[in-house]
This record gives structure tokens, C-alpha cells and sequence, in this order.
């Protein structure tokens, strides 16, 4: 039976009473579509791209020394605000760009796609350096992302769906972690195998079109545009802000959909071969509804696992993953052990 | 004789035919097995390192029977030309193999010779010899990602062990 991406099976909803939470608030007459929403975000993204592509009306160049295995004293002479470190890579071989993952620049984990602003060392990651911790961390990240992104798509219109930010996991732990608050209507729903199925599904699609994440660095005030229709989605800007010694925000693009995340991301969605997601766990009332956490298992192109292996790492991803950044967790789930 | 065809064509002998005849292969071998017992690791043509192969991990076998066997000391002064390391042999290189049951050399191909004959090269070494490896082991990364799950799937399994004893 194969079910199509956009719909899940639900309970029939029922008649809610009018709840405290920030959605009841705006009555479903009032709420905008999410397609609506998605395409302001998209189209404010898109404007504080070019914006901030216009800022180098004439090209500059600028030297880029390679360092890493066989590359060190390469010199490339690239643009200005217009060469990221992909483009460095395509310069050197196809290796490098299908392999790299994230880029290290004088020292600082650096997106393969945001642009280089002046003249620096880079290095290229790879899933198989002697010390990937960096690019597993980011690939954690971006998994969550990819989870985050189906979740909020895979919902009929008239449910609302929130995405919290995603906790920061270790990968030891066995899974990566995305936390959500569904619609007051579907308090009682608990997700069958076959919607995690069918989740599972609409992530493989979005790995197969292979999507760039494209990163942008905003002033918090653009975010917080970009975000308008949310209100958790601005405090979290705001914390992210507040955090970050330079006082912006990076939010990245994929496809049509805008994500904030707390660190660097790595290139493509392509980069991901075998994904799944394992569970969605209930974690309780919180200050925005109630939480849940989705957690899914995913591994790299260049680290394929055979099945035996992937069967028990699954088995074990299935289990609830507590965060040990419990900052963003609502107070009544922090005592639980 | 008849010359027969069969003289002149050699399919599926494995004999080997090295030097003048026999018994200048035997004394090329035993020159060859005295370099190998003194410095336990050499270099020479691909063939004569298969020949010496055999004759070598036999006279660890006849060394393994001890120094005072008759028949080991007689087979051990045979093919040791250089008397001083009939002493080596029965007592580091036999020690050294009394576990193992064979396999007790081993053998590498090198680039080949650049002389104008271009012959293939081979080191042919006892296994145990205090030189730097042939093929050095790889090490798997501990850190990458898959590793790094199997890990903490390892870690998680000892710990519900634990908790079950």
C-alpha cells in the first residue's frame, strides 16, 4: 500500500476546546497557509541573498591557501564574496567536491556554500579524516534539519506544526533528535509504523533530489521577518542572537524551506545515503503544547553500513535520547531520568 | 634417444631448474638459506625466494627437534655454510616458532630489478624479525561516524549487562 507523501493516517479530529497555547489563539480562518508561509520566507530569503550579493558589485580577488593530504602551498587566486569553498574544491578534483563535507577556514567550521570574504587558509573535511568529529557533528546537525523540514511538510494543511529548536546530540547517543509541538488536535495521535514509513519516505525523496543547503548570515532583525508567523521561531532567534559574540543568525535553504540552526551545516542533502526515521516519542506538556521528540538514524554515502549493522543501530535509535543541553527543554521535562 | 616433442615442451612441470644442474641449484639454495638464517630478511629473485621457501621452513622443523638429535645436526651443518650460525638457529630461531606449526617465512614481490634482465625481485623474510613490517596494519579510525555509534551501541549493551547482573 503506498501512501503519498503528503498524507499521513490521523484520528479524525475532534472537537478541541479553545487552549492556552499560541496556536488556538489565531482562529484557522486567521492562520496562513503553510505554502503561504513558505513562500514569504522563501521570498525573504531569497531578497537578503541578492542583497547581500550586490554588496560586491566588482569583482575582487582574493588568495586561498589549501592545506590538507597532498594539497599544502595550492594557492588559488578566487572571487570575493562569490567563491565558497565548493568552488575551491572544483578547482582541485572531483573527489574533493563529492567528498568534502564542510570546510575549516583559519580555524572556524565554515559551510561549503557561503561565500569566502577575504583572503584565508581552507581546509576541506571529509567523513574520513583522522579527526571527522567536526563534520559528524555537522552532519548530526543537518540530519535533524532534514527531519525537522519533513515533518513540516508532511502534515495535512489544517494541522499546525512547530519545529523547536533541535537539540544538540552526541552521536554516541545512536540518534539524532528533532523537537516538535504538533497541533492541539493532535494531542491524542500517536504515529504508526507506517507514518514513520511514510516520514522515512519523504526524507529518501529529499535526499534523492539533492538539495544544497545554502546558508545566509542575517542581522537578527531579518530573522526575525523571516519568521514572522512565529512566535516560538523569534524567541529562538533571539536566543541564538543573544549567543552568538557577533550578534546574527544563520539561517540555511533547502529547497523552498528556511531552517535556523546552531552550527554549520554540511553541503548537500545528497551527501546522506541510508536514512530513517526510528520514533516520536512524547516528551510531555511544554510552555508551547505538547512536545515531541522525533528521532531518526541516518549514515553517509562514503560510510554505508551493511544491513545486520544498520538493524541494530536502528533497534537501538529507536529509544528515547535525552539531550544534554537541557536549556531549551521546558521545565517539566527536565527532572525526568 | 627418440627426440620427442614432449622433450622440448615443459607443461605442468613444477620442477624448478636453476644453475649448472642439481647440485649447483642445491649449493645456490644453501647460500641463499645461510643469508637468510644470518640476516633474516632477503632480498633476491622471485624464483629462487619460492625455492628457498620450502627448504627454509624445513630446517626450522628439523631445528624444532632440538640440537641434540643426530639427524638435525647433520641436516643443520649441511645447509649452514657459515658454522657460527648453526648455534642461531637451534637456539633463537627454533624457540622463536615453537607455537606455530608452519608458515614460518614470508614473502614479498619488490619492483623489479633495473638491470638490463629486468627480473622480478622478492624479500623473503622469517616471520618475528626485529626489522620495521612489510605491510604495516592499518588502523581503523575510531572517530568517524559509524564507528563512533558502534561504540556507543557497544557502551549501552555492557551497561544493560551490567545492570542485569
Amino acid at each position: 500500500m503506498v501512501l503519498s507523501f503528503c498524507s499521513v493516517y490521523l484520528l479524525p479530529p475532534s472537537i478541541c476546546p479553545l487552549s492556552s497555547t499560541g496556536f488556538a489563539s489565531a482562529a484557522a480562518s486567521l492562520r496562513p497557509l503553510p505554502a503561504e508561509v513558505r513562500s514569504q520566507r522563501n521570498a525573504v530569503f531569497s531578497r537578503e541573498q541578492a542583497r547581500q550579493r550586490a554588496l560586491y558589485p566588482r569583482i575582487e580577488k582574493i588568495e586561498v591557501s589549501m592545506h590538507g593530504p597532498g594539497l599544502d602551498g595550492t594557492l588559488l587566486i578566487m572571487n570575493r564574496g562569490m567563491s565558497t569553498p565548493l568552488s575551491c574544491a572544483r578547482h582541485l578534483t572531483e573527489h574533493h567536491v563529492k567528498n568534502s563535507a564542510l570546510a575549516l577556514v583559519d580555524g572556524e567550521p565554515w559551510p561549503l556554500h557561503q561565500p569566502l570574504t577575504s583572503s584565508c587558509s581552507l581546509t576541506l573535511l571529509t567523513f574520513k579524516d583522522s579527526d571527522p568529529t567536526l563534520v559528524n557533528q555537522a552532519y548530526w546537525r543537518s540530519c535533524a534539519a532534514l527531519l525537522g523540514q519533513v515533518i513540516e511538510t508532511a502534515f495535512k494543511d489544517e494541522y499546525t506544526v512547530e519545529l523547536l529548536s533541535t537539540p544538540e546530540v552526541a552521536v554516541t547517543s545512536g540518534a539524532f533528535c528533532c523537537d516538535v509541538v504538533l497541533d492541539p488536535q493532535l494531542d491524542s495521535w500517536t504515529p504508526s509504523e507506517e507514518s514513520l514509513r511514510s516520514l522515512t519516505r519523504g526524507a529518501q525523496q529529499l535526499i534523492h533530489q539533492d538539495q544544497a543547503w545554502e546558508p545566509l548570515e542575517v542581522v537578527p532583525s531579518v530573522a526575525l521577518e523571516v519568521f514572522s508567523h512565529s512566535r516560538c521561531k523569534q524567541e529562538e532567534v533571539e536566543q541564538k542572537a543573544s549567543q552568538n559574540p557577533k550578534g546574527t543568525v544563520m539561517l540555511y535553504r533547502c529547497g523552498d524551506h528556511v531552517l535556523l540552526s546552531g552550527g554549520p551545516l554540511v553541503a548537500r542533502t545528497g551527501l546522506c545515503s541510508q536514512y530513517e526515521v526510528t520514533a516520536l516519542h512524547n516528551l510531555g506538556q511544554g510552555s508551547w503544547g505538547v512536545q515531541r521528540r522525533a528521532q531518526g538514524l541516518s549514515l553517509p554515502l562514503q560510510l554505508q553500513a551493511h544491513h545486520t549493522v544498520w538493524r541494530k543501530l536502528r533497534q537501538r535509535a529507536e529509544k528515547l535520547v535525552r539531550a544534554t543541553n537541557l536549556c531549551f527543554l521546558p521545565q517539566t521535562v527536565v527532572q525526568q531520568s | 634417444m627418440r627426440l620427442t616433442l614432449q622433450m622440448l615442451i615443459s607443461h605442468g612441470r613444477m620442477a624448478r631448474r636453476m644453475g649448472l644442474g642439481p647440485e649447483s641449484r642445491i649449493n645456490m639454495l644453501r647460500n641463499i638459506l645461510t643469508g637468510l638464517v644470518r640476516h633474516e630478511r632477503i632480498e633476491t629473485t622471485l624464483a629462487r625466494a619460492d625455492e628457498v621457501r620450502f627448504y627454509a621452513e624445513k630446517l626450522v622443523d628439523y631445528a624444532k627437534k632440538g640440537d641434540k638429535d643426530e639427524k638435525a645436526m647433520k641436516m643443520a651443518s649441511f645447509w649452514l655454510t657459515e658454522k657460527d650460525l648453526v648455534p642461531k638457529l637451534f637456539k633463537v630461531l627454533a624457540p622463536r616458532f615453537e607455537t606455530q606449526s608452519h608458515g614460518y617465512t614470508r614473502m614479498a614481490r619488490i619492483p623489479n630489478r633495473q638491470n638490463l634482465d629486468r627480473a622480478k625481485m622478492a624479500v623473503l623474510e622469517y616471520k618475528g624479525n626485529p626489522f620495521p613490517p612489510l605491510y604495516p596494519a592499518k588502523k581503523e579510525n575510531e572517530l568517524t561516524l559509524i564507528n563512533q555509534l558502534l561504540k556507543g551501541y557497544r557502551e549501552e549493551r555492557a551497561q544493560q549487562l551490567d545492570a542485569k547482573l
